[in-house]
């Protein structure tokens, strides 16, 4: 068997040679067409087309590549960001995620330079340009077909596993002393979304009211709700003690759910992700939930009648390893 | 964080709540840097008074075993030193005593034999045992 680390490094390598490979390959065909068919264009370009299929905006030439490329090294640089992180790379989902997204990027924007410039070639003027009529299917099919392949390009290869945890503390449950445990985890890109949000919902109110803006009103319930989803992703707390186990969200800790110790069988740590689990919140249903506001350690409780509930939580360990002496002395 | 109370602990409950706290840091289950959960979280698990929790933050703050910083919470700063270390293990030693009815006296003097046996190796350690046994 080979090193977990070691694999990890070797897929991080070749992936990232491979996105720089396929980024290169994106922007040297930016360049390229545009260059080969310069003297068959109009300067600017026809770059946007109403619903009636008529050409109604224009770009110059210039500033439509610099748009592309720009737009395309973003998606790039994000994607090796996210790639040279820690354990990124040791999960299957996650590489198959980031090439289907680079795949489905690289194509799109290749397609629209195609599509745009085909429209424009051998137009004196960007307002001659052809109308468009099926060229947006494309644009929106090649890229998927080409994710799809990404997706399968990235799936390959082995799905890491996790260094498993340390196994928690041995529990000293002397008659007479009562342990509690205590975790609190933290989400700060939630917080900050919520007091960006927030911000905005009120500068947005207030200039609604003032009558300095229009028709505001509309995106200040938009702006409320996700200030409140934000507010309750952005932390979490768990606290076990003899009776039951609590768990609650957001500053306000609440909502908030306990669990009779009663009711639970068995507890352990798990390694989850919002990529697994299909993003951040509340994902699955009763019964089979996790409470997901950051990838990676995880608490999971096994309930008597056969449900799950997992939680990402700091030093989940020792809180598996409480929740187990205490369900066995309960037993006992 | 694990923290244990303990039912027939005679003391004032922030008392508590702070050597409860301070065990905790000693045993490194919550490292210098780590940041403890908030004062509340710590008194609903704990079934007290929010007041009294950060009542024994404060006192461990004056020890200088933590640091309150605006904005990031409370955190620890250092591990007590042995002395404060031996501090509440004595009190628990004397505690347990009062249980079979010895009183601080009688601890010390059982220190005092256990330690004029480690700085006299020369002496018969089985004398001394017949004599508290007799």
């Amino acid at each position: 068997m080979t090193d977990p680390r070691s694999a990890v490094s070797g897929i991080r390598t070749r992936f990232v040679a491979a996105v720089a490979a396929w980024a290169v390959l994106v922007a040297a065909v930016l360049v390229a067409v545009p260059l080969a068919y310069g003297s068959r264009l109009p300067d600017p370009l026809a770059t946007h087309w109403g619903p009636s299929g008529r050409p109604d905006d224009s770009m110059s030439s210039a500033a439509f590549l610099l748009f592309l490329l720009v737009m395309w090294a973003a998606v790039a640089g994000i994607s090796v960001g996210v790639a040279a992180r820690g354990r990124n790379l040791a999960r299957r989902t996650t590489r198959a995620c980031l090439c289907a997204g680079l795949a489905w990027a690289g194509a799109f924007i290749v397609a629209t330079q195609a599509v745009t410039i085909a429209a424009n070639l051998d137009r004196g003027d960007w307002t001659r340009a052809a109308t468009v009529s099926w060229q947006p299917a494309v644009v929106v099919a090649a890229p998927i077909a080409l994710g799809a392949l990404g997706w399968l390009a990235g799936r390959r290869g082995p799905d890491v596993p996790a260094t498993p945890p340390p196994p928690g503390p041995l529990i000293d449950l002397t008659p007479g002393k009562r342990p509690v445990w205590v975790s609190t985890t933290t989400a700060p890109w939630a917080a900050w979304i919520a007091l960006v949000a927030t911000a905005a919902a009120v500068v947005t109110a207030s200039l609604s009211l003032s009558g300095g803006l229009s028709g505001g009103w509309s995106a200040v319930v938009p702006l409320g709700l996700t200030a409140l989803v934000g507010a309750v992703l952005s932390s979490v707390s768990v606290r076990v003690v003899p009776e039951a186990l609590t768990v609650s969200v957001g500053p306000l800790r609440w909502p908030s759910r306990s669990v009779r110790l009663d009711r639970v069988e068995r507890a352990w740590v798990e390694e989850r992700y919002p990529s697994q689990m299909g993003g951040w919140g509340y994902r699955g249903l009763p019964g089979r939930a996790t409470i997901m506001i950051r990838g990676g350690e995880c608490l999971v409780v096994r309930y008597t009648s056969g449900g799950e509930l997992a939680i990402t939580v700091d030093d989940a360990a020792t809180g598996a390893a409480l929740i187990n002496a205490l369900v066995d002395r309960r037993r006992a | 964080m694990l923290l244990t109370l303990d039912l027939n602990d005679p003391r004032p409950l922030h008392e508590q709540v702070a050597a409860a706290i301070r065990r905790a840091i000693t045993a490194g289950d919550v490292a210098p840097g780590d940041r403890l959960p908030p004062a509340r979280d710590l008194a609903d698990a704990l079934g007290v008074n929010a007041n009294t929790v950060l009542r024994s933050l404060r006192e461990l703050r004056d020890e200088g075993l933590l640091e309150f910083r605006r904005g990031r919470g409370v955190s620890v700063l250092r591990r007590p030193d042995g002395r404060e270390a031996l501090r509440t293990r004595v009190r628990e030693l004397l505690d347990e005593a009062a249980g079979y009815g010895l009183t601080a006296d009688d601890v010390i003097t059982l220190i005092k034999d256990i330690k004029d046996i480690g700085e006299e190796p020369g002496e018969e350690p089985g004398g001394d045992f017949g004599k508290e046994t007799s």
